[in-house]
């Protein structure tokens, strides 16, 4: 519950940025200024924060290498690197050697 | 994994609900898809009326009073674990991202709460449009302000509410935009917003959302004339309706009342739905008031105690009955007589099937 003071630092497509520890991937972001999270899958428009509950599935970005993480649902952490959510998900397959 | 209570949500209800058996003796499991328990409670700075016993005190405080008060007892809290379907033998299954397992439990009570609903408009998806929950979640958890200039789309006493709270920590509300001619909140509410200088535009839509990769710009129609605001938030205040994800997965029988917040599932008097030993309670039992919301929680959770043999006593019964008394008494009147006949159709229903067989 309680959000302590202690600063972390994370990347968001390359770039460097802080937030207090606690907080989540969205929020974090969204502190300094990041609001577009991504793009739709089809006609590519931008998408953010929406209901900030894990359900709309409007906050989707990549964190550390995975794939379509609810940003609004998982906390940042230090050294994190987030990456906006640009298509669709790679899906690991046994056919691609995964 | 086995336990005698499995609880779906750990929001007020949940956590009222598994405080009674757990006190008792009963093993319960309470399993969570966010990172902390406590739901919407979590972000809720408003001081709330609570059940007779609590203090009047914010979401926030009763939030860790709730969760505090389990400690001493045999709870389990699995957080950041999702239901994600059952199995034939009635095992629940959860995941927590990285595995699955299943649960058998005795008793389940599903306390999924409500979701925002939307209000949509061109441009609605843009980034800094978000449901006035989210503001809150920001405002108040997160510590991170929404935004500077902000637009309000619908009307309700919650979303009054968060608009002082944004108001009042720095987020210039321009408008309240409502659709219908009238606004139905509570006076002491419109008060505020006067006092506040913030105007209700009634017979008003958003037209649309404008700006490159998040809003900058939103048009209003105010009864046929065009405005246009310069604002970085807009919150939509669309009201809120049960969420059902886990009673479609079991197959409990739905029912409609637009008094209780849309579909929702059938429960008799003791908060039982169709699906034996699957219990509902909260706002998933129908949309109501925080009072209610803990009630309909402390009712079920005596409803098991009351369905086990052992615990069959005058103390079950008696605080049944004042919890009852509350609950007519917490209540709106039209969600409080739409739930009881919910109630009654319910066990007529059932008696009729059951003769039937």
């Amino acid at each position: 519950m309680q959000i302590t003071e202690n600063i972390v630092t994370f990347s968001f497509n390359g770039k460097s940025f802080q937030a207090i520890e606690g907080q989540t991937i969205a929020a974090a972001l969204f502190a300094n200024g990041v609001k577009k999270l991504g793009v739709s899958r089809k006609l590519q428009q931008p998408r953010g924060l929406f209901c900030s509950n894990g359900r709309c599935a409007s906050c989707f970005v990549s964190g550390n290498g995975m794939d379509h993480v609810l940003s609004c649902m998982s906390l940042i952490e230090n050294g994190m690197i987030i990456q906006s959510n640009e298509s669709d998900p790679d899906i690991r397959r046994k056919i691609d050697g995964d | 994994m086995e336990t005698d209570l499995l609880i779906i949500g750990g929001g007020p209800a949940g956590l009222s609900a598994a405080y009674e058996p757990a006190r008792h003796g009963l093993k319960v499991t309470i399993v969570d898809e966010s990172l902390r328990l406590g739901g919407q409670l979590n972000q809720q700075s408003q001081v709330l009326d609570l059940p007779s016993g609590f203090a009047k005190q914010t979401g926030m405080k009763l939030s860790q009073f709730l969760q505090d008060r389990l400690l001493n007892y045999d709870v389990d809290l699995l957080t950041k674990c999702t239901m994600i379907g059952t199995y034939k033998d009635g095992r629940i299954g959860v995941t927590d991202g990285n595995t699955t397992f299943s649960i058998r439990s005795q008793k389940t009570i599903i306390t999924t709460g409500a979701a925002e609903d939307s209000i949509s408009f061109p441009g609605w998806t843009l980034p800094g449009v978000m449901t006035i929950g989210a503001a809150q979640i920001l405002l108040n958890r997160e510590k991170v302000l929404p935004g500077k200039k902000a637009i309000v789309l619908g009307t309700n006493n919650l979303a009054f509410e968060i608009t002082k709270q944004l108001n009042e920590s720095g987020v210039e509300v321009i408008a309240i935009i409502e659709k219908e001619s009238t606004v139905d909140v509570d006076a002491d509410n419109i008060a505020y917003l006067k006092q506040a200088n913030i105007p209700i535009y009634v017979n008003t839509s958003i037209t649309r959302a404008r700006g490159p990769g998040e809003v900058e710009k939103v048009l209003i129609d105010n009864n046929g004339t065009e405005v246009a605001f310069d604002v970085d938030l807009v919150c939509i205040a669309g009201g809120l309706f049960p969420i059902l994800e886990p009673f479609q997965v079991l197959g409990c029988e739905l029912i409609y009342l637009s008094e209780l917040g849309g579909w929702l599932p059938k429960y008799d008097t003791n908060f039982e739905t169709s699906i034996p030993n699957t219990y509902v309670a909260g706002n998933a039992a129908g949309i109501t008031a925080m009072k209610a919301i803990m009630l309909t929680g402390d009712l079920v959770g005596i409803s098991i105690l009351d369905s086990l043999e052992n615990y069959n006593s005058d103390y079950v019964k008696k605080r049944k009955d004042s919890l009852w008394t509350e609950l007519a008494k917490a209540e709106q009147p039209e969600v409080w007589s739409a739930r009881l006949s919910l109630i009654k159709e319910f066990e007529l229903e059932r008696k009729y099937v059951t003769s039937n067989r």
